[in-house]
């Protein structure tokens, strides 16, 4: 294996420290500073995503970026996943301008508690954004075992308070779902990373010191490490960031915060929160994929990725809220996700490899364009209609034919139909299975994508194309997004969402049918990456 | 150098503790009993400190975020949530019994079979072997009490135990961790027991419950 060019930079170092620092900036405005907050956040989002695009140029050309004694490093790997968060990041902060506006969502905290009170929580929301977008690139970027821990943590803490941002029963249920599950979920990955740790510090050159927590010298010490321990090691990994990627049976936080959260920030969870964390579970748990003797902990892991697909799948179909059904999708399409970075494991250093985790590596793109995408659509609707139940939605195509048509192609990418980017993501993970010899595998993840389709085109026919007359508001107001929104339109809103809403609904639209008809645009991104998580060079 | 006597009875003293903040149905109490483990884990540390210098720095970290701002920010938030615990899913007395036997087993496979959490040598070995399985004992009280506590606050309590238990068990599997991850460690735990109690406060707000069994907007 030819050895990488390690370039040292400050790139990776600015990525996380500047929405760190706006965060702080903009966490103390107030009054006068009121138009700021958005703009801050926005700038943070742009000024991240143009870093991001400058380290994908360098590691496009093979480099690996390391910084403060390559306790940061990032290799095309992370670059992709800093690329994508930020960019998801950048449209849906686009997007809040408009539908986080003081007026509608605050107006009852505004007539409760007073204005000022109203004002100082967006100031907190903006701030507490760029906190949580600085802990994801954080995580995606450290080379350090335990602080990898410390920041997928940090970001748990960072957005627990979006979650929680409307402060009525259901966003507190959801809240308090969230830290919880998540926090002890991640103390088994802490337990991980410090066995890890402990287990290959002995056989490092530099014994007692810091290099052992590097991810990057791990896998010279993998192979001497006992397999009981290896194994306890894995299992705590599975348990501890598969609870952070919404792997089933640890899911059950995922569809109660990200229905709960504002749509925007529901965008950040699904769009790429949960990447964030299978990340963290590939870059520990991928210690051990050259070690042939470790192959059935692969299998399992593509087990549970596949029971993952069908139950997000089957739970998806059941939902009548339209919050609940996107969250569950999630849930499955992580699944195919998984799934494809188990076979990396079966097929290290040879093409199976490469192949799985090419699919693997272009579904998280192609998921979080997609995903992103629909619950800003959603948003959309709640924004207009203030309702969100399927059974309550009609006939919104005539009104909303925009975000109507960001919803199809949404809905249709993420079901894998050509000629959406969905498809080729899905396509390359059917493959690998296919290769794998995985037919169990294969079967689930087809019928899953179909189960897909019929859920999202029922819900879109019956909320944009069904007849009908324009839904009353919901009788019994359930959630806090809702009524704020009903609330504040006294007269509802007349035809499509916002202009500021629509641009990057339409943008993200755009991606998935330019990546689904050219989807050769995204090989020079994603091959680097799947050749460093294969190790195929 | 090690005094293995004081590690020892340290321990049990911990154990003991757990046990008291799971079954007590007083919040205010839940709440000491964790300060005095707390405080047991700072002692734990500083006994090991004869050894590995290092570990002083440990103990001060573990004194001001867990036997300091942990009791605290419990304190604060029993107070405006009230001391009556939930009742809880199981009742005191079988509970007792589940968790002492919890204990036991766990205490014993810990103690017995050692080497299967123990990455080095040195680890499977005399006090490091005490410290390892007394840690796992208490953690898996913590996830006990998370599990079968209805009372909100109580799981919180819980959470504190399993977040004690792993940090004590660094002193057996990575006492050469640097301070910085360690610092990282221990504050996020304070800030999200923080953030729990803020959310677990506006539920009581919002619901008039700490009971989680309340909490059913969400299902499915």
């Amino acid at each position: 294996m030819p050895l990488h060019n390690e370039v040292a930079s400050v790139l990776p170092l600015a990525l996380c420290l500047i929405p760190a620092a706006l965060a702080l900036v903009t966490y103390p405005l107030t009054r006068a500073a009121r138009a700021l907050g958005p703009a801050l956040n926005l700038l943070g989002s742009a000024v991240a995503t143009a870093l991001a695009a400058a380290l994908m140029a360098h590691t496009m050309r093979g480099d690996v970026l390391v910084a403060l004694g390559r306790e940061f490093r990032a290799d095309a790997l992370s670059a992709v996943l800093v690329l994508i968060i930020s960019f998801i990041s950048l449209a849906a902060s686009i997007y809040a301008i408009s539908y986080m506006r003081l007026e509608p969502l605050l107006g009852r905290v505004a007539h409760e508690e007073g204005e000022e009170r109203a004002e100082r929580r967006l100031a907190t929301f903006y701030a507490l954004w760029q906190a949580f977008l600085a802990t994801m690139l954080w995580a995606c970027l450290t080379n350090n075992i335990i602080v990898l821990y410390v920041s997928v943590e940090a970001s748990t803490i960072a957005s627990g308070l979006l979650v929680a941002f409307y402060w009525d029963r259901r966003a507190l249920e959801a809240a308090y779902k969230y830290l919880m599950l998540l926090t002890v979920g991640i103390a088994f990955a802490l337990l991980g990373c410090v066995l890890l740790y402990a287990s290959a510090a002995p056989h490092l050159a530099d014994k007692t010191g810091p290099a052992a927590m590097l991810i990057s010298d791990l896998p010279a010490a993998a192979a001497a490490i006992p397999r009981s321990m290896a194994l306890l090691i894995m299992a705590c990994f599975i348990v501890g960031f598969g609870t952070k990627a919404g792997i089933a049976p640890f899911h059950p936080w995922l569809p109660d915060a990200h229905a709960e959260a504002p749509g925007p920030v529901s965008a950040l969870l699904s769009g790429v929160m949960i990447k964030m964390a299978i990340y963290a579970l590939v870059r520990t748990l991928g210690v051990f994929f050259p070690i042939a003797a470790y192959h059935p902990v692969s299998v399992f892991f593509i087990g549970l990725a596949a029971f993952t697909m069908l139950l997000g799948g089957i739970m998806c179909l059941a939902q009548d809220d339209l919050k609940r059904m996107l969250a569950y999708s999630s849930v499955s399409q992580m699944g195919y996700i998984a799934a494809g970075l188990g076979i990396v494991g079966l097929g290290f250093g040879r093409e199976l490899g490469y192949l799985a985790g090419y699919g693997a590596i272009f579904h998280i793109l192609n998921h979080a364009l997609s995903k992103a995408l629909l619950f800003l659509v959603v948003g959309a609707v709640i924004y207009v209609t203030a309702g969100r139940r399927i059974s309550q939605l009609h006939g919104l195509g005539r009104r909303m034919p925009a975000t109507a048509i960001c919803f199809f192609i949404a809905a249709l990418a993420i079901s894998g139909v050509p000629p959406f980017n969905g498809f080729w993501s899905k396509l390359t993970i059917y493959f690998a299975a296919a290769e794998a010899r995985l037919w169990w595998a294969f079967g689930i993840a087809l019928a899953t994508s179909l189960l897909t389709l019929i859920a999202f085109v029922r819900a879109g026919f019956r909320v944009f194309w069904s007849e009908g007359d324009y839904p009353e508001p919901e009788p019994a107001r359930e959630n806090g997004e809702q009524q704020a929104l009903s609330d504040a339109a006294k007269d509802p809103l007349e035809g499509d969402a916002p202009v500021a809403m629509l641009i990057p609904m339409v943008v993200l639209a755009v991606l998935c049918v330019v990546i689904g008809v050219f989807p050769n645009l995204a090989y020079p991104i994603i091959d680097p990456a799947a050749r460093a998580l294969a190790a195929i060079f | 150098m090690l005094n293995a006597k004081l590690i020892e009875t340290l321990s049990l003293i911990m154990i003991i503790t757990s046990l008291v903040a799971v079954e007590t149905h007083n919040l205010k109490r839940a709440a000491a009993a964790y300060c005095v483990q707390a405080l047991l884990v700072c002692g734990l540390i500083l006994a090991f400190a004869a050894a590995n210098p290092a570990l002083y720095t440990w103990a001060a970290v573990a004194l001001v975020t867990k036997a300091i701002a942990t009791p605290w920010l419990l304190l604060h938030y029993v107070g405006k949530t009230g001391v009556r615990e939930a009742k809880a899913i199981i009742g005191f007395g079988p509970s007792v019994l589940i968790a002492s036997l919890l204990l036991i087993t766990s205490y014993t496979l810990t103690h017995r079979y050692v080497h299967f959490l123990a990455p080095t040598a040195e680890a499977a070995q005399g006090v490091f072997r005490t410290n390892l399985a007394v840690s796992m004992t208490v953690f898996a009280l913590g996830l006990y009490a998370i599990l079968s506590r209805r009372d909100a606050i109580k799981t919180v309590i819980g959470l504190c135990l399993l977040e004690n238990a792993i940090h004590l068990s660094l002193v057996s599997l990575a006492p050469h961790m640097r301070e910085t991850a360690l610092v990282g460690i221990a504050t996020e735990v304070v800030i999200t027991v923080a953030l729990l109690l803020y959310v677990i406060a506006g539920i009581k707000e919002q619901v008039g419950t700490t009971d989680t069994f309340e909490l059913s907007e969400l299902h499915w």
